[in-house]
């Protein structure tokens, strides 16, 4: 009874986004009719060399957000976790504030990708005691982390001179210079979260507590350290293409969990697929109605509410 | 199979324990009691490799439990833990589930054997009609058994409670602890108590823990002593075998809350059990009690005994002697007041109220003597009732309760002054 009722709400987040897709290619400041599409060789330019990678980025990006989100609140055990709580977000952009000033913006994804999985590794390091990592202790040197590379990165601002203007447009994170380049980069995506479905058994374990985990049977530290391992990659990968787009990671697992429960091995696929759609909508919105602002923008503008509501419903219950 | 040998744990740099040493196996069901603070949980946890000691070995049938791997350890050691806030709405099946992930792995499915595995640890546990609530919305003794479900579950060869009875009603502690004996006969089992009632009743064999280390071992009979008890929780307790069981019950000693002592001597007339409250309570208070006469087979003696509560006694079922009766006239003669409780009353302690008869009035209190109140209780052929009748007419005080003798003594006491 349980399980075609959560297979029913997968496909039904399927074709959710899979009409969100179709519907955001066609939607741009540049009408094109599809009938037109052959005679007009600019509507085919614009639709495979722009729309097409930028649609594709974003529920690339919005997925990994929210696999990452999800794994995190589990982990966390507190579903006010997020994918930047390792200092991912402040690492990713040091790395390109860095790359930007340095080599003028030059492959900039790469230092981005390297500056977060080195805070999630500094951060990971740091928590480490005799072999064990408490998760309080990665919870509180994440922010300690994230506060000294956002310093870092603030003096980097003030003596930047020309780039702060580069620097702030990366910033503010988005999808409106996406190439293909940085969507079949993107594409790591889909393998990267695999592991995840397969350790779902595991992680509905451990979200019960990390001693109840240990004495079923579970290897947690080995455990932790492919989840984090995981998260930060993925987090990384979605930084290093769109930037650090906020409130995807945090509010897609918490609908979801709202939506299918707290097991794993549903909620996983659930988010990836909900969290693609919702940042491939914010992006339509951002471009067309909000004349390119930046998409992070429009996230944090419906979800912060959201969430607001989210939580004030959850207290009155 | 469950062997300690000199373990040592300590928490940060603070030591918890030191020299641990026991032995527990199949068939056998040990209970690990003591104060707050004293390690039970860290012992347990220790069992059950949550912690490492800092010296010593833990071994289980054999081997070092450090040397087994996660999974092997997880099918053969299951631990109840304390139960705390789930963070998220797993169903409650979903929870007791988890219990066959030692037995099916990472990429396994659950299997028939699992299945039934899990339908009877939750029926055993009376979980089954909450199979699908969500359990954060379970009340705090319904999650308790859905965690000895999940434990049952694991189908292992020790089980390990943390206080796994704590917040259940009187109903479900019994018919868990029940259930977690009968498993006892075929599997170890070793629980942490708070209630050492409980602990005394379902246990084989007691550890004692008080000041870092194991002060008792042994049959609860053998730990449970008063001085045991007074060492390891600072109160004085009595300790006395239940009837229905052979095993002991412990009940702690009121003292007076102050430690306030008074001058006024009561001397209180009872037997049959009917004087205990009545004891403990002037006792409490701090008056100095005396009791008698009383035979030494009588319920009330031994509170009186446990109370230190002076008492003129006689053999069992022999009447009061001339012996007796003489130090009775002197002590109720000094008393400021005598407590007579209710009957029965017949040949063997009349002897007791005929005293009375040339007492101060005023001085003496009656519990609860109406003939309406229960059945026969003159078996003198009227004398009893004939002098408790006169001691009505003339003033004594009749009182239908506890706190009305503490009340009638004060007003006793109020008019000494």
């Amino acid at each position: 009874m349980q399980i075609p009722r959560h297979a029913l709400i997968l496909l039904g987040l399927v074709s959710l986004l899979a009409a969100s897709m179709v519907a955001c290619t066609l939607v741009g400041p540049a009408g094109i009719a599809l009938l037109s599409l052959q005679q007009d060789g600019s509507g085919a330019t614009i639709l495979y060399g722009v729309r097409l990678p930028r649609v594709i980025s974003a529920v690339l990006v919005g997925a990994a957000l929210a696999a990452a989100g999800a794994v995190m609140q589990g982990l966390f055990r507190n579903s006010m976790a997020d994918p930047y709580l390792l200092g991912t977000s402040s690492g990713g952009a040091l790395g390109a504030a860095t790359a930007i000033i340095l080599i003028g913006g030059a492959s900039s994804w790469v230092f981005a990708f390297a500056g977060c999985m080195g805070a999630a590794f500094l951060v990971y390091g740091i928590s480490r005691r005799s072999g064990r990592v408490p998760v309080e202790q990665l919870l509180l040197t994440g922010i300690a982390v994230s506060m000294f590379l956002g310093a870092v990165l603030s003096f980097l601002m003030y003596v930047s001179g020309e780039s702060l203007h580069l620097i702030f447009l990366w910033l503010m994170g988005g999808f409106w210079n996406i190439s293909w380049q940085d969507t079949w980069i993107g594409f790591l995506i889909l393998p990267a979260a695999v592991p995840l479905l397969l350790l779902s058994r595991e992680q509905d374990i451990l979200a019960l507590g990390e001693e109840d985990a240990v004495s079923l049977g579970v290897d947690t530290e080995l455990l932790k350290k492919a989840l984090l391992g995981i998260s930060a990659f993925l987090t990384a990968i979605a930084v290093s293409i769109a930037g650090s787009i906020g409130f995807i990671g945090l509010i897609t697992p918490h609908i979801m969990r709202l939506l299918v429960g707290p097991g794993h091995r549903v909620l996983i696929p659930a988010s990836m697929l909900a969290g693609g759609t919702l940042l491939v909508l914010s992006d339509a919105l951002a471009r067309t109605v909000g004349n390119e602002v930046p998409v992070g923008v429009v996230t944090a503008f419906f979800g912060a509410p959201f969430f607001v509501f989210l939580l004030r419903r959850r207290y009155a219950s | 199979m469950i062997d300690l040998s000199g373990v040592d744990l300590e928490y940060g740099a603070r030591l918890v324990l030191s020299g641990v040493s026991f032995r527990s196996g199949r068939g056998e069901f040990l209970g690990i009691v003591g104060p707050n603070g004293s390690g039970k949980t860290t012992l347990l946890k220790a069992i059950a490799r949550l912690v490492s000691p800092a010296r010593g070995v833990v071994l289980l049938d054999g081997q070092e439990i450090s040397n087994f791997p996660a999974i092997a350890l997880s099918r053969l050691v299951g631990l109840v833990p304390q139960a705390t806030a789930p963070g998220f709405d797993f169903s409650v099946r979903e929870v007791v589930a988890m219990g066959r992930y030692p037995h099916i792995g990472m990429f396994g499915q659950e299997k028939p054997a699992d299945r039934e595995a899990i339908r009877r640890a939750m029926e055993v546990t009376g979980t089954t009609p909450i199979a699908s609530r969500s359990v954060r919305e379970i009340s705090g003794g319904e999650l308790q058994r859905v965690l000895i479900a999940r434990a049952l579950a694991q189908e292992p060869a020790v089980l390990l409670l943390d206080e796994a009875t704590a917040h259940l009603d009187l109903g479900h502690q019994v018919s868990i602890l029940q259930t977690v004996r009968d498993l006892s006969r075929r599997i170890a089992v070793i629980g942490v108590f708070h209630d050492l009632n409980h602990a005394a009743h379902f246990c084989d064999r007691l550890v004692l823990l008080h000041d870092h280390r194991v002060l008792a071992l042994g049959p609860p009979a053998m730990v449970l002593t008063e001085k045991n008890i007074g060492k390891a929780f600072g109160v004085r307790a009595t300790v006395r075998v239940n009837p229905l069981s052979g095993r002991p019950v412990v009940s702690p000693v009121l003292e007076s809350p102050s430690g306030m002592t008074r001058s006024l001597h009561v001397h209180v007339i009872c037997g049959g059990g009917e004087g205990a409250g009545i004891l403990s309570a002037l006792h409490g208070e701090g008056y100095r009690v005396s009791a008698g006469v009383l035979a030494v087979n009588d319920s009330d003696y031994q509170t009186a005994q446990a109370l230190g509560i002076p008492c003129i006694t006689e053999p069992p079922f022999a009447p009061i002697s001339g012996c007796s009766l003489a130090n009775l006239e002197l002590v109720t003669g000094q008393a400021g007041a005598v407590v007579v409780t209710k009957g029965p009353w017949g040949s063997g302690n009349i002897g007791n109220l005929r005293v009375l008869a040339s007492l101060d009035p005023e001085r003496i209190i009656l519990v609860d003597s109406t003939p309406e109140n229960g059945g026969e209780w003159d078996f003198t052929g009227g004398e009893a009732r004939g002098i408790l009748d006169s001691l009505k007419r003339r003033g004594a005080r009749v009182v239908m309760d506890v706190p009305s003798v503490s009340a009638s003594i004060r007003e006793i006491e109020g008019g000494e002054w």
